[in-house]
C-alpha cells in the first residue's frame, strides 16, 4: 500500500500541453476517481502514474519515492485497461499467471496468488477458458484478477466499465467497491461517468481541459462546487443554469434578476465580496431544488415540454417560454403520470438552494 | 424468389461462361489428358502411361527433390526474414516508414526478366558484385552457375529477395492488428521486450504466418521463372530443375501434354497436402 503524490505534473505532446501542472495528494488506501469529459487529460494523468507515458515536467511519487525515472514495471502498480487487454491466446489461468511466470516467480507462490485472485473475483470455474469464451463482465473480472496477482501497492483503473452494459456496470461498480474494502489498497480510477465517480470515490478529482477544477469528497463537490464546470459536471441530471444580472445589493446579499424569466428577482445572501451591479451572473439550481409555487423565494412560470417518469421520480423538461432568451430547464418532481405537453408549470426556487457564478464561471459565495 | 434467382444467374452468365471455358474446362481437360498417351498422334487412353512413368522417372524425382529442398530451406528463411522486417517496419523508432514499406514491396513489382538479368549479373563469376565483395574480404570467387550447390543458393536468394518484402507487408498488417494495450499490460507485468515477442507477438501472429507460409509453399511448388532465367533452364545439368520447369520441358518442348498434366496434378496435390499438414500442425488449440 502506498500514497501517491503528483507535484506540478505537466504533459506535453510536441508543442501541445495536455496537462497543465497537476497537484494531487492521494492518501494510502484511498479510492480516488479522476473524472472529466473526454480529452480532459485524465487518462494521460493515469498513464503517467503507471509509467506508460513520460512526464514532461513535475514529479510523481509513489510510497514516498519519486518514480519519474522508474520503469513502469518497478513502480508497484497494476493497471486495469478499458479494453481489458487480456492475452487472447492464453487461458484465464495463463493470463493471470503470465507476468509471474515470465519473471521466474516461484511456482507455488504463483499458484497461491492466482488461486487467491480467482477466489476474490469468483472466477475459479473460468480458469481453463480463453478470453473469447467469456462475457464482457467476466473478461473485466479476469483483467482485475491479473492486477490482483501482482499484489501491487496501487491499483490503476482506466475506464474499466465503459465497455459493459448498464446493468453489468452497476454490478461491477459494487464489485470494485467491495474489492477496495477487502484489499484496502490505494486505487486510482479514471472515468467520464460522474455516477461512477460519485458512487466509488473517497475523493473525486474533476478535470477539464488539462486543469484540475476541484478535488473533494463526492457530496462536497455536489453541494459545494468551486465553479460552474464542476457544478454542471457533477450530478445527474445536471444542474440548471439560469442567466441573471445583478440589479442591486444590500448589506450581505445580491439582488439578481433572472433575465429569461420575465425579470423575476432573487435575493441571494453572500459571504464574500458582493458582485458589481449590472454584471452578468448565472444562478445554478439542481433539478431537485425546485419547489411548489410559493414555497421558495421566487416563482418561475414555465412551459413543460416533456416528462420522463422513472417510477420513483419524474423529470420534467420545461422552458422559460419567452422568445429569444428561451431557457431549457430540468425539474425533478414527485413521481406522477402526467404527460406535460405544453402545460404551464409554476415552480419556486430558494436562495439557499441555489448557487451563484460570475461570468467566468467562478463561484460567488 | 425463383424468378429473382434466375435474374441473378442471367447477370452472372457472362462470367460463368468465361470461367467455364477458360478455367473449369482446362482443369478438367488436363486431368483427363494425364490419363492419355500423348507422345504420338493420335492420343489414346492409357491410364498408367503417364502416372506409371512418373513413379519411375529419375528426372521427376530430381525435380521433386530440388523443389522440396528449396521449399524446406527457402520458405522458413524467407518467413523468418519477413517477420523481422515486419517488426522493424512496425517500430515507432523507424523514420520514413512509407518509403521503407515501398522499398520492401518493390521487388514484387519489378519485371521477372529484368530482375533475373540483374541477379545473373550480380552473381557473374568475373565481374559480378557478389564475387567482388567476397574478394574484398579475402574470400575466393565462387562459380555460382556451374556448380549445383551455389546455383541452388542463388535461386533461393533470388526468390527470398523477391518475396520476403511482400510477406513482410502482409505480416505488418497482422502486427498492426495486435492492440497496443496488450503490450502495455505485458510491460506492467515486467515481461521483457524479447519475451513479449516470443510469447505475445508470435502466437498472435500465427494465423498470418500460416497464411504466408501456405502462399509461399504454393508459390515454391510452382517455381519456374528463377531456374528458367537465372540458372538457365535448371542448370547446371538439371541441378536446379524444379517441377515447374520439368512440366514446361515436357509440355512445351517435348509437347508431351499427358505427362506434363500428370506432373501438374502432382504439384497441385503436393501443395495442397503440405499446406494441410502445415495448417493442421499450427491449428488453434480447442
Amino acid at each position: 500500500m502506498a500514497a501517491v503524490t503528483l507535484k506540478n505534473v505537466i504533459k506535453r505532446f510536441g508543442v501541445f500541453e495536455i496537462v497543465h501542472g497537476a497537484n494531487i495528494d492521494i492518501d494510502d488506501g484511498e479510492f480516488v476517481v479522476f473524472v472529466g469529459p473526454s480529452g480532459c487529460g485524465k487518462s494521460t494523468l493515469l498513464r503517467m502514474i503507471a509509467g506508460l507515458e513520460d512526464i514532461s515536467d513535475g514529479e510523481i511519487a509513489i510510497g514516498g519515492k519519486v518514480v519519474n525515472d522508474v520503469e513502469a514495471a518497478d513502480r508497484g502498480i497494476a493497471m486495469v485497461f478499458q479494453s481489458y487487454a487480456l492475452y487472447p491466446h492464453m487461458t484465464v489461468e495463463q493470463n493471470l499467471s503470465f507476468g509471474l511466470r515470465m519473471t521466474g516467480n516461484p511456482k507455488a507462490d504463483t499458484e497461491r496468488r492466482v488461486k487467491r485472485a480467482s477466489e476474490i473475483l469468483r472466477i475459479a470455474e473460468l480458469m481453463k477458458r480463453r478470453p473469447r469464451q467469456l462475457s464482457g463482465g467476466q473478461r473485466q473480472r479476469v483483467a482485475i484478477g491479473r492486477a490482483i496477482v501482482r499484489e501491487p501497492q496501487v491499483f490503476l483503473f482506466d475506464e474499466p466499465l465503459s465497455n459493459l452494459d448498464a446493468e453489468l456496470r452497476v454490478q461491477m461498480r459494487v464489485e470494485i467497491s467491495r474489492l477496495h474494502k477487502e484489499l484496502g489498497v490505494t486505487m486510482v480510477y479514471v472515468t467520464h461517468d460522474q455516477t461512477e465517480a460519485m458512487t466509488l470515490a473517497d475523493r473525486i478529482v474533476v478535470l477539464n481541459a488539462g486543469n484540475i477544477e476541484q478535488i473533494g469528497a463526492p457530496l462536497d463537490l455536489y453541494d459545494d462546487p468551486a465553479n460552474r464546470f464542476v457544478a454542471g459536471f457533477v450530478g445527474s441530471p445536471k444542474m440548471n443554469f439560469l442567466a441573471a444580472k445583478v440589479v442591486g445589493t444590500d448589506n450581505s446579499a445580491a439582488i439578481v434578476e433572472l433575465v429569461n424569466h420575465r425579470g423575476v428577482r432573487l435575493r441571494k445572501p453572500l459571504s464574500d465580496a458582493l458582485p458589481a451591479i449590472g454584471g452578468d451572473v448565472v444562478v445554478g439550481v439542481r433539478p431537485e431544488h425546485f419547489f411548489d409555487a410559493g414555497q421558495g423565494d421566487c416563482d418561475l412560470t414555465l412551459k413543460a415540454d416533456v416528462a420522463e417518469h422513472l417510477g420513483s421520480v419524474s423529470y420534467v423538461y420545461a422552458n422559460s417560454g419567452t422568445g429569444g432568451g428561451r431557457e431549457e430547464l430540468i425539474i425533478e418532481r414527485e413521481a406522477s403520470r402526467h404527460r406535460a405537453n405544453g402545460d404551464d408549470l409554476v415552480v419556486s426556487i430558494k436562495a439557499d438552494r441555489s448557487l451563484l457564478f460570475d461570468a467566468t464561471g467562478a463561484r460567488i459565495r | 424468389m425463383r424468378y429473382q434467382n434466375a435474374t441473378a444467374y442471367r447477370f452472372l452468365a457472362p462470367y460463368l461462361l468465361i470461367f467455364s471455358i477458360f478455367w473449369l474446362w482446362p482443369i478438367i481437360d488436363s486431368f483427363l489428358i494425364s490419363f492419355q498417351a500423348t507422345r504420338t498422334v493420335p492420343w489414346r487412353f492409357a491410364p498408367t502411361f503417364n502416372w506409371g512413368r512418373l513413379i519411375g522417372d529419375p528426372a521427376f524425382f530430381n525435380a521433386l527433390k530440388n523443389t522440396l529442398l528449396i521449399l524446406v530451406i527457402q520458405v522458413p528463411v524467407m518467413i523468418s526474414l519477413a517477420i523481422v522486417m515486419a517488426v522493424l517496419l512496425n517500430s515507432p523508432l523507424l523514420k520514413a516508414r512509407g518509403l521503407f514499406r515501398f522499398a520492401f514491396f518493390a521487388p514484387v513489382v519489378v519485371g521477372e526478366v529484368a530482375y533475373s538479368a540483374v541477379f545473373r549479373l550480380m552473381f557473374n563469376l568475373d565481374y559480378g558484385i557478389i564475387n567482388k565483395l567476397l574478394n574484398s574480404i579475402g574470400l575466393p570467387s565462387v562459380d555460382w552457375f556451374t556448380n549445383v550447390t551455389p546455383a541452388m543458393a542463388v535461386i533461393m536468394m533470388a526468390v527470398t529477395w523477391r518475396w520476403a518484402g511482400y510477406n513482410a507487408i502482409i505480416l505488418l498488417a497482422g502486427l498492426q492488428s495486435i492492440p497496443e494495450d496488450v503490450y502495455e499490460a505485458a510491460t506492467l507485468d515486467r515481461v521483457s521486450k524479447v519475451k513479449q515477442f516470443f510469447y505475445i507477438t508470435l502466437p498472435l501472429l500465427k494465423p498470418i504466418i500460416v497464411f504466408c507460409a501456405v502462399l509461399s509453399i504454393i508459390g515454391t511448388m510452382q517455381l519456374f521463372t528463377e531456374p528458367f532465367l537465372i540458372t538457365e533452364r535448371g542448370g547446371p545439368g538439371g541441378g536446379t530443375e524444379t517441377l515447374g520447369l520439368l512440366l514446361y520441358r515436357q509440355g512445351f518442348r517435348s509437347l508431351n501434354f499427358g505427362y506434363a498434366s500428370a506432373i501438374a496434378y502432382t504439384m497441385a496435390g503436393l501443395a495442397i497436402a503440405i499446406s494441410l499438414v502445415q495448417i493442421w500442425l499450427t491449428r488453434e488449440p480447442k
